[in-house]
């Protein structure tokens, strides 16, 4: 397995870096499948004749496996190098599918959470952090757009998979013309056994096509001291283990966990919210179902967009600052929501969009702001552990919204004005964000790593 | 070669990209129609 050695995917010369970015998006593409799960939650619901709660926690399990596997294996993914990292994910993440597939076909709903959501979940950690540093440390001079283009990989992964794994429904399932169809379980099971198989190859391109620059490399015409002239961007190195031990990197996942709770708060309501803000006197809402279900189209298309124009943005405006509009921007719009959201549709939606596009960017900014802070050494374990407030926030976001709904009423019967202590709880944690990102500074040189050659370094990658 | 390596990278990524996009899109039409 030797191929799979970091020092067996150094790029020879002449090697072009815009193959890099396919390579990764091969792999985010992949396990952005994540956020596709509600596809046949109906189906194993009636399968399993469980409850959707206990459906639910397969991809609780799965997102926070994701957080700790990224946090805990960071760094023997920056050790081993990207090959060898996409390799144990598509490993993980096929498997995950394998297992849980045959947790479908005996009737064994731990099996699912054991084979999709635990070691699924690994996969998912490893898969996201494996590509991150390679990117960064191949665009010295594009950090943002390199890792917006990656991540923009996971929020697009569920527009792949969500057509997909319904056109598969369909057919494998014989009863699938039936009015009113819930797939069964054998046809889910049958999913999962293609989406391993697919998923596996697909990851193995991007394992095979990533490589990492050769000592010495530098983008032609990149001028670090130009990177350099920036206050917040460092030359030096710190390295994870020192990292989490300064204020920085917890004023970041202050910034992080506050910019994704918010984000996650609308999205995962995002149907039945649209058409309670709508609500008439007469209980009906203005907004239909099948309208409902294109707005959570609209806001997958604005968290992948996102994901990639802010970050790409945030190359020319500085991490700090984009961080500023997410948060401060972002508060201004989460107030004109509560306070103006029900007056028109149109103002709903565009208020919306830009809201969930700020949490993509969110996402996709933050390797390059670690990059910037820590430099380049292990910002894939950092970036890992950064994480953990992901997997926080899955937790923190909608037990504030549903808390919030469940004392105001049963749904199908909520307005607007349900939503807005909330929404106004999601500003208040917005403000804590944008004062969190306000005091950082530049880590002090007592953290930095001596000046001498770096184990997973090169020379090149010390120059950016 | 190198320029065959690309495109072929791309295309592997992007057609099935541009396929969920458009069937998003397809989608969201719903809002505005």
């Amino acid at each position: 397995m030797s191929w799979l050695d970091r020092d067996r995917t150094i790029a020879p010369p002449g090697f072009n870096r815009w193959l890099i970015p396919p390579a990764a998006l091969a792999v985010h593409l992949c396990i952005g499948q994540a956020y596709a799960t509600s596809v046949y939650k109906t189906a194993l619901v009636a399968h399993f004749d469980a409850s959707l709660v206990q459906i639910g926690v397969i991809f609780s399990i799965a997102i926070v496996m994701l957080g700790l596997s990224a946090a805990v294996l960071g760094t023997w993914v920056d050790t081993n190098g990207p090959r060898k990292a996409m390799f144990v994910a598509a490993l993980f993440w096929s498997g995950g599918f394998l297992v849980g597939s045959l947790g479908i076909f005996t009737d064994q709903l731990w099996l699912v959470y054991v084979g999709y959501g635990f070691i699924g979940g690994i996969g998912l950690g490893i898969g996201y952090i494996s590509p991150v540093s390679t990117l960064i440390k191949w665009f010295p001079d594009r950090p943002g757009l390199a890792t917006g283009m990656a991540i923009m990989g996971f929020g697009g992964g569920a527009l792949i998979a969500s057509p997909v794994s319904t056109a598969l429904l369909r057919f494998y399932d014989p009863n699938s013309g039936a009015a009113n169809w819930v797939a069964n379980g054998d046809s889910v099971g049958k999913l999962f056994l293609t989406l391993a198989v697919i998923y596996f190859a697909y990851m193995m391109f991007g394992a095979l096509t990533i490589k990492v620059p050769a000592a010495g490399w530098v983008p032609a015409g990149f001028d670090p001291s130009k990177v350099r002239a920036h206050a917040l961007v460092t030359s030096n190195h710190v390295s994870a283990k020192n990292a989490i031990r300064t204020r920085q990197f917890w004023l970041v996942w202050i910034v992080l966990f506050c910019n994704v709770t918010a984000g996650i708060g609308i999205l995962e309501q995002a149907a039945p919210m649209i058409q309670d803000f709508f609500r008439q006197n007469d209980g009906n809402s203005l907004v239909s179902a099948t309208v409902a279900g294109g707005f959570v189209g609209l806001l997958s298309l604005a968290n992948m967009g996102g994901r990639f124009i802010w970050s790409a943005t945030s190359d020319k405006t500085g991490r700090k600052n984009i961080y500023m509009v997410y948060l401060g921007v972002g508060t201004v719009m989460y107030l004109l929501l509560a306070l103006f959201g029900p007056s028109t549709t149109a103002l709903y939606v565009v208020l919306a969009f830009v809201i969930i596009s700020f949490y993509g960017g969110g996402f996709a900014t933050a390797p390059a702001y670690l990059r910037d802070l820590f430099g380049t050494f292990q910002v894939g374990a950092i970036h890992g552990r950064l994480l953990t407030a992901w997997s926080a926030a899955g937790i923190a976001g909608p037990l504030i919204v549903n808390s919030f709904l469940d004392a105001q009423g049963a749904p199908g019967e909520l307005t607007a004005a349900a939503y807005q202590p909330a929404l106004l709880t999601m500003v208040g944690l917005l403000v804590v964000g944008f004062v969190a990102n306000l005091f950082v500074r530049p880590v002090h040189s007592s953290y930095h790593e001596p000046e001498r050659p770096l184990v997973g370094a090169t020379v090149g990658e010390a120059r950016a | 070669m190198r320029a065959l390596q690309l495109i072929v990278g791309w295309a592997l990524v992007g057609i099935p990209l541009a396929f969920g996009i458009y069937q998003t899109l397809t989608r969201v039409a719903a809002l505005f129609g």
